[in-house]
């Protein structure tokens, strides 16, 4: 056998003719093999071009799943994008609310704030008011006790006045009633200067028993309960100018009395305090032969002042703070006889009112009493 | 005016004295009976203590009652006499030295014919004494024993 050695010089004849077609069957046989080689080459390439059409396809299909998914991402995109903005406007419309939350807070706080500021006051408005009540309650315990003072004082008082008026007048009968004995029955034993010792023991005892009496209405006007009701001060006043004018009907006094006085209070107390005014305006003109008398009312402070006005012997201001005293005389008894306790009862009066009572006067020129009741 | 009693209430005997000196000044010569308390002046009216048995039948034409009395006051005999039948219309005459509003009142209430202050002055005293005694000794008819 003809071999052909492969060689990097081609084939390389090796052998004769039989040889040779052996040789050339052998080189077809090779050839055929090689051909088939290639075939399954061919296949294998074509195999793996096949895979590689089918990797393409899949690839086409990830690309295009891809692409789908990236379609998909991109109106998921579109949506988020939306949704974000959708989500800004809301955070938007969310700030303007939020602001106007903030302001409703505000206001509210401001509210709250008030209504602190408010209940603050309101606490201390209590502790106010709970410390005036306390110090209201306080003085009408101290109004109760004052009261329960005044009003054992009061009883004690009313004992004492009683036993005065009693227990006080019946030795005074018994001074005067023996003087007056002794000045009838032992007459021619006395001389002159004897009866009239005894004349001036009956006049004292007269005078002890008229102060004893004014004594007691002073007071009686003390002790008073003041009821208030309308007094009619004008025709109070106009009753007692026609008993005064009855007891003296000598005398010229022309009276001058404002109509329609009225006035709030106890027209018992107020009758004694016009009472007294007014006899000592007719008293203390006496002395003139013509003399004026006037009652009436001006303003004092948006109040009425009553006033009794004469022009009679009047009084030195310089002792204008004794007029009211009890007992209190600025003038001489034997010629304006009193013991010098109208004044006194009248002040009394006006002061259980409420009210203020003063004087003006001049001596020879009359005087002028204000009288103002609350 | 004759036989008629007067029964005089009255503990001051200064008082006493001079009422009586009152009365006859004033020519009233009755009998008058003191009673120097309260207490007397009830044993007179219903015949008890110093009085038990005397004629019930003499009752004082007036009584001249003070207020202020030792034991029993005033206004008690009053009250005292007005509650018992055989005394409750004899005529009686407040006779006292308060001119206070309450007794005023209380006297009255209790059925007193009278009220009359003592005045100090003794001439004042003579005065309401003989006016006393002739309207109520005099003038006036006392009730039917």
């Amino acid at each position: 056998m003809t071999r052909w050695l492969r060689s990097d010089a081609g084939l390389e004849y090796v052998g004769d003719s039989a040889n040779y077609v052996r040789a050339i069957l052998n080189i077809l046989a090779d050839f055929n093999e090689e051909k088939e080689r290639l075939h399954e080459t061919q296949r294998a390439i074509l195999n793996i071009l096949d895979d590689s059409a089918e990797e393409k396809a899949r690839l086409g299909d990830t690309q295009r799943a891809i692409l789908n998914i990236l379609e998909d991402s991109t109106s998921e995109k579109t949506r988020l994008e939306e949704t974000q903005r959708a989500i800004l406007n809301i955070l938007d419309d969310s700030a303007e609310e939020k602001a106007r939350l903030g302001d409703a807070q505000r206001a509210v706080l401001n509210i709250l704030d008030d209504f602190d500021i408010e209940k603050k006051k309101v606490e201390q408005f209590n502790v106010e008011l709970r410390s005036e009540i306390a110090e209201r309650k306080r003085i009408e315990e101290d109004l109760r006790q004052t009261k329960a003072a005044t009003d054992a004082v009061n009883k004690e008082l009313e004992a004492f006045s009683y036993s005065v008026s009693h227990d006080l007048r019946a030795p005074l009968r018994a001074i005067d009633g023996f003087s007056h004995a002794l000045l009838e029955d032992y007459v021619d034993r006395l001389d002159k200067q004897g009866r009239d010792y005894l004349q001036r023991v009956r006049a004292a005892t007269q005078r002890m028993a008229q102060l004893i009496d004014d004594m007691l209405k002073l007071s009686r006007v003390t002790r008073a309960e003041v009821s208030r009701e309308e007094v009619d001060l004008s025709v109070l006043a106009q009753e007692i100018i026609a008993e005064l004018n009855r007891v003296q009907p000598d005398r010229k006094v022309e009276f001058a009395i404002a109509s329609e006085l009225k006035a709030r209070g106890d027209s018992r107390l107020l009758r004694i305090a016009l009472e007294n005014l007014l006899s000592n305006a007719f008293k203390f003109t006496r002395p003139h032969p013509k003399a004026r008398i006037e009652f009436g009312v001006m303003e004092k402070d948006g109040k009425p002042v009553y006033f009794v006005r004469d022009d009679g012997v009047g009084f030195d201001m310089a002792y204008v703070d004794k007029l009211f005293g009890a007992f209190q005389r600025l003038h001489d008894t034997r010629e304006f006889p009193g013991t010098g306790i109208g004044l006194a009862i009248v002040q009394r009066v006006i002061y259980k009112h409420g009210g203020k009572v003063w004087a003006e006067g001049e001596v020879e020129k009359g005087a002028t009493f204000y009288l103002s009741l609350l | 005016m004759g036989d008629k009693i007067i029964l005089l209430v009255e503990d001051n005997p200064d008082d006493v004295e001079l009422t009586i000196r009152a009365l006859k000044k004033s020519n009233i010569l009755n009998d008058v009976t003191v009673a120097r308390d309260g207490a007397e002046a009830l044993d007179y009216f219903f015949g008890k203590g110093k009085y038990a048995g005397r004629d019930m039948t003499i009752m004082p034409a007036v009584t001249l009652l003070d207020l202020k009395l030792p034991k029993v006051g005033g206004l008690e005999v009053l009250q005292r006499i007005r509650s018992e039948e055989r005394t409750k219309l004899l005529p009686v005459v407040i006779l006292t030295s308060s001119k206070e509003e309450q007794d005023l009142i209380k006297g009255y209430k209790l059925g007193a014919n009278s009220y009359i202050r003592k005045p100090v002055d003794f001439n004042q005293f003579i005065e309401a004494v003989r006016q006393l005694g002739l309207y109520w000794l005099l003038l006036n008819e006392a009730p039917p024993a």
